[in-house]
């Protein structure tokens, strides 16, 4: 283990689910044509002057909210000048001065230990276009050139991989769920930039900034190496040198892109074209209130019910899927098979034909007798699997649909006891095997009994008759 | 004080504004660049009252658009004001530093 | 040859309504004095066969305006969709836009007719019209002088009765400055009173477009056409409109008005201190209150339109970059060069000096020793102009400190073009009205104007008091009535 500690911050950039851009009504959407989603305002035309999106700002309030931020109620934008060809004014509107948030905070939890990382502020900017590169041109795109951004940046919390991978990933989670960005870290519409440096004593080294990470897992890898590039660096007598970098996954590890600039190039100055914009009480309280259950509450209510971690997450990571399981979390039903048929039959139904589960058929009452049955052993995982179409498509009801299937479940003790008997008539010799201690042979003749009444029979039941018989 | 910048100092401002000058202009901004620049440190010496800043001169807010979108160009409407263009795409010499 | 457009708008709207004319007279008489006159150098592009067209298609129509078929000139940094929009730069003499500004649509929805685009000063930086890459335009009074800028080409297009309305731009005093060395009515609004979507941004924070005219009443006209609130226009006010002819002739007895020390101060001309004294006994002859006052941080009017103004244009122009629109250098090997020939060939002098300029203030910490402080200081100016006019109905001086002068006079002088609107600047930074009357002519029957500055959208109190001033002083405005 090194004795060098890392300090680490990191800048995401988050796309916002709005219809149009930030400054213009044009689509904010990627169209299948380049330079569809365009208007005057997009390219920067002569005489052009910006609008500012109502929704961009309700989402930008909702996620400095989430991080628990200070809201700056009167707020201005301000220029970032520089040249470069993705930016179509040569300048971006983003705001310096009065970050829609300040000093928020998130909470992580890594190695069972929680820790907040500090939010320095999250503010609101312009995306730049898209360019493509090919020989000795690139291609410009404007689709993307102002589509609403949100910029997240930590105080220098993190100190390592784990806590930066877990602090992307907790983001993510939460403005999915509050539906404030996609947040698909591979298509770019969530970005990360990591700035990271290591000491050994409390004083910060130099620091690289590393652009543009493409997942979270590489968030870890990226700083995991560039430390070690680092500290090979100072352990043989160089130095840091403030610099962007990018990670190259194939070679692992990270390479130079160019030396940072010394001192504030980007000649900011206060946005003359957008006036104050104010943001009231009743606002905010309206933003608020629509920001439904996050991530880290529906956890911590579904392992109470009994659902394991690892599903837990699962189903977190499924939004529509948790939302419908939240309809029954003060519902009397086992919540443990109730999602276990989500993430299983169900989420598979789902795959397999692309459909929503809300615009099913499987309205909450079918859900709660099914589930029902289902636990108390009415029905078995078979039968389910036989319906689940009918239950997804059909209007009628559970039992409507187990009796048009044919089906009949088995539950009286007599008939199964019939049953049971012949089965362990024609099997001597598993019986024989029972007896001298083979535990494994009443799995086989569970089997055979299975078998014989078409799975029809109640799995609970059979177990305990058939124990009954072998044990006389 | 001397009264005329250095070359450098006019090639760094220059540099900042994306614009190339040739000999004779670099001279003739040595003296006049610094004329404007000896011009506006007069700001220096003016004593405030107030620290309170105007931005521009409005005293209305912003109000805010409905998020619908509106009419968007085509992208042959686009490309004819375009110097370079390639198919839809506009065209630049390659950009270094991605 | 027919005189119509010597008449009145009045007069042509009362003709064109008893048919006894038809628009596409106006036009045609438009184009023959724009022919005649061709060595004024005006404008820089005509928009003759659209002119005629609009003209032909008007005869179908209702005469349901007074602004109903008349000639417009538009200065050439406000965009025209399909109409070339040069801002007299190199940089963009072969733009065609592609969208119009509010104003061309509120003017086209009124049927007014737009001839041509006037000639101006690059990207409206100057203070003569001479940095046009199309050259100078010439005074009307005197074809060796200089029309006076940024919007010249406006104010020699009204001035020698080419065309009965313009519209200008101001910034720094661009329309008030020629209309004062022209001997027109120029008004610049408040801020936020007329859309600025579409007018190619200089200074973000002072552009202001106006109504440049022959007399007041037509020039309120105007303005009651071109204002209002504007949602593509995030600074453009809610303020309501009035009918801003609505005060004219009414009595100015009782007015109080009020003349900032720094107006009469060493830096005007004893001549034009002279017609400014003139109007100050003619003011208090006839019951209004005349004051002389300070106003906080107005001399350094100049220093902050400077930081301000080249601040702010360094970052505006920053998008003439020859990749989407306009001049762009062949065959560049890299972007730099792409950028830094496109813009080292396609900028004239004063436009690179002001944006080099600009990038400098602002860069790394002297955002904050100049412009922040200026910011500072310009909000001082406006609190000082607000308490003021807690007094005063209006404050007055004059546009220009001097007549026009010479062309080719001061143009390697950086300063001189700054100096010249040392009285313009003040409105532009506390967002004022401001605008020119005519008020007398002095050596070699050079115009001068009366400045007016109005409080926050007030300009029909300035409208009241400029005509006052007109109709008594009854000068004759045409300069072909007087060689």
């Amino acid at each position: 283990m090194s004795d060098y500690k890392k300090t680490i911050g990191i800048e995401i950039h988050c796309e916002l689910n709005s219809n149009t851009k930030i400054f213009s009504n044009s689509i904010n959407g990627y169209g299948k044509t380049a330079n569809s989603n365009v208007n005057v305002v997009d390219l920067g035309y002569p005489g052009v002057l910006p609008t500012l999106n109502m929704e961009v700002i309700r989402l930008a309030l909702k996620a400095a909210l989430i991080l628990n931020c200070e809201i700056n109620k009167e707020m201005h934008f301000d220029r970032k000048n520089y040249f470069y060809p993705d930016n179509p004014k040569n300048y971006q509107i983003t705001q310096l001065e009065t970050p829609i948030g300040v000093n928020g905070w998130v909470e992580i939890e890594v190695n069972g230990q929680k820790k907040k990382i500090r939010i320095h502020d999250i503010h609101i900017e312009e995306d730049t276009c898209k360019s493509i590169h090919y020989k000795h041109h690139s291609f410009l795109d404007f689709n993307r050139a102002g589509v609403p951004l949100v910029e997240i940046v930590t105080e220098a919390d993190i100190t390592s991989s784990e806590e930066a991978m877990a602090y992307v990933e907790k983001l993510r989670e939460l403005f999915l769920y509050a539906d404030v960005s996609d947040c698909k870290i591979e298509e770019g519409s969530m970005r990360c930039d990591v700035n990271i440096s290591i000491s050994k004593t409390d004083e910060w080294g130099t620091r690289a900034e590393i652009k543009n990470i493409g997942s979270i897992s590489n968030v870890g890898r990226a700083i995991e190496r560039e430390a070690i590039r680092q500290e090979e660096l100072i352990e043989n007598g160089g130095s840091v040198v403030f610099a962007t970098y990018r990670y190259d996954e194939k070679e692992d590890k990270t390479i130079m892109m160019r030396v940072k600039e010394a001192g504030n190039d980007y000649r900011y100055f206060p946005e003359p074209d957008i006036p104050f914009v104010v943001i009231d009480d009743n606002f905010i309280e309206d933003v608020r209130k629509s920001i439904p259950m996050l991530a880290s509450e529906r956890r911590e209510k579904y392992v109470l019910a009994g659902i394991s971690e690892l599903n837990a997450n699962k189903i977190i990571q499924n939004r529509s899927l948790s939302n419908y399981l939240n309809r029954f979390l003060d519902k009397d039903i086992d919540l443990v098979v109730a999602s276990n048929l989500l993430l299983g039959d169900i989420a598979g139904y789902l795959n397999k034909t692309g459909a929503l589960i809300d615009n099913t058929k499987l309205n909450d009452e079918k859900f709660i007798t099914v589930v029902t049955k289902l636990s108390k052993g009415d029905i078995n995982s078979k039968v389910f699997k036989d319906i689940l179409d009918d239950l997804m498509e059909s209007d009628s009801s559970v039992d409507e649909i187990i009796s048009s299937k044919g089906i009949k479940i088995i539950s009286d003790p007599n008939e199964l006891k019939n049953i049971i008997s012949t089965i362990l008539s024609n099997n001597e010799n598993s019986v024989n095997d029972y007896k001298s201690g083979n535990e494994r042979a009443i799995k086989f003749l569970m089997g055979q009994i299975m078998k014989e009444t078409k799975g029809s029979a109640n799995p609970e039941l059979v177990n305990k008759l058939l124990l009954e018989e072998l044990n006389k | 004080m001397s009264d005329k910048l250095t070359r450098e100092e006019v090639l760094h401002v220059a540099r900042l504004a994306r614009i190339e000058l040739n000999e004779e202009e670099i001279e003739k901004y040595q003296v006049q660049l610094k004329t404007l620049f000896n011009e506006v440190d007069k700001i220096k010496n003016v004593e405030l009252k107030s620290d309170n800043k105007l931005i521009a001169p409005v005293m209305h807010t912003t109000k805010l658009r409905e998020d619908v979108a509106g009419e968007m160009l085509e992208p042959e409407e686009i490309m004819k004001n375009v110097p370079v263009s390639n198919g839809n795409f506009v065209e630049v010499p390659v950009m270094i530093n991605e | 040859m027919s005189k119509y457009l010597d008449l009145s708008i009045k007069e042509i709207n009362e003709l064109l309504k008893k048919k006894e004319i038809k628009p596409i007279d106006l036009v045609n008489e438009a184009f023959e004095r724009i022919e005649a006159n061709s060595n004024l150098n005006a404008f820089i592009t005509l928009d003759k066969e659209r002119a005629i067209e609009k003209a032909k298609s008007l005869e179908e129509k209702c005469v349901d305006n007074i602004l109903f078929g008349i000639p417009i000139a538009v200065k050439d940094n406000i965009v025209t969709k399909d109409l070339r929009t040069t801002c007299a730069s190199h940089i963009l003499d072969n733009f065609i836009p592609i969208y119009d500004a509010t104003v061309v649509e509120m003017i086209n929805d009124k049927n007014m007719i737009i001839i041509g685009k006037t000639n101006m000063d690059e990207f409206a930086m100057g203070s003569t019209s001479q940095t046009s890459y199309f050259g100078a335009p010439k005074n009307p009074w005197d074809t060796t002088k200089i029309s006076g800028g940024s919007s010249g080409g406006s104010a020699v297009a009204v001035s020698s009765r080419m065309v009965p309305l313009a519209l200008g731009s101001d910034t720094g005093g661009s329309i008030r400055q020629p209309s004062s060395y022209c001997g027109i009515v120029g008004m610049k609004p408040t801020y936020g009173r007329v859309s600025r979507y579409g007018l190619v941004a200089f200074g973000s924070s002072l552009d202001q477009i106006g109504p440049m005219t022959r007399n007041v009443y037509e020039n309120a006209l105007l303005l009651n056409a071109i204002c209002g609130r504007d949602d593509k226009d995030l600074t453009s006010s809610y303020e309501e409109v009035v009918d801003f002819t609505s005060k004219i002739g009414e009595s100015i007895s009782g007015m109080k008005i009020a003349i900032p020390n720094y107006f009469v101060s060493d830096i005007v001309s004893s001549e034009v201190k002279e017609k400014l004294d003139n109007v100050v006994s003619l003011l208090k002859e006839n019951g209004a209150l005349v004051d002389y006052i300070d106003i906080d941080y107005i001399e350094n009017a100049v220093t902050l339109y400077q930081i301000i103004g080249m601040g702010e244009a360094s970052s505006n122009l920053a998008r003439f970059d020859g990749v989407r629109y306009g001049y762009s250098v062949n065959d560049p090997s890299s972007i730099d060069e792409l950028y830094c020939k496109t813009r080292g060939e396609g900028f004239g002098e004063e436009v690179k000096r002001r944006i080099m300029v600009g990038s400098y203030l602002l860069s790394g910490s002297n955002a904050d020793v100049y412009y922040t402080k200026a910011l500072q200081i310009r909000n001082g100016i406006r609190e000082s102009f607000k308490e003021a006019f807690e007094k005063y109905d209006l404050i007055i001086g004059p546009n220009a400190t001097t007549t026009a002068y010479n062309l080719g006079e001061g143009l390697d002088d950086p300063l001189k073009t700054f100096l010249d609107d040392v009285l313009v600047f003040p409105a532009n930074m506390a967002g004022l009205p401001g605008m020119n009357v005519p008020m007398g002519f002095g050596e070699g029957h050079l115009p001068i104007g009366l400045q007016i500055i109005g409080n926050s959208f007030d300009e029909v109190t300035m409208y009241k008091l400029a005509s006052f001033i007109e109709e008594k002083l009854g000068l004759e405005l045409d300069p072909r009535e007087v060689k």
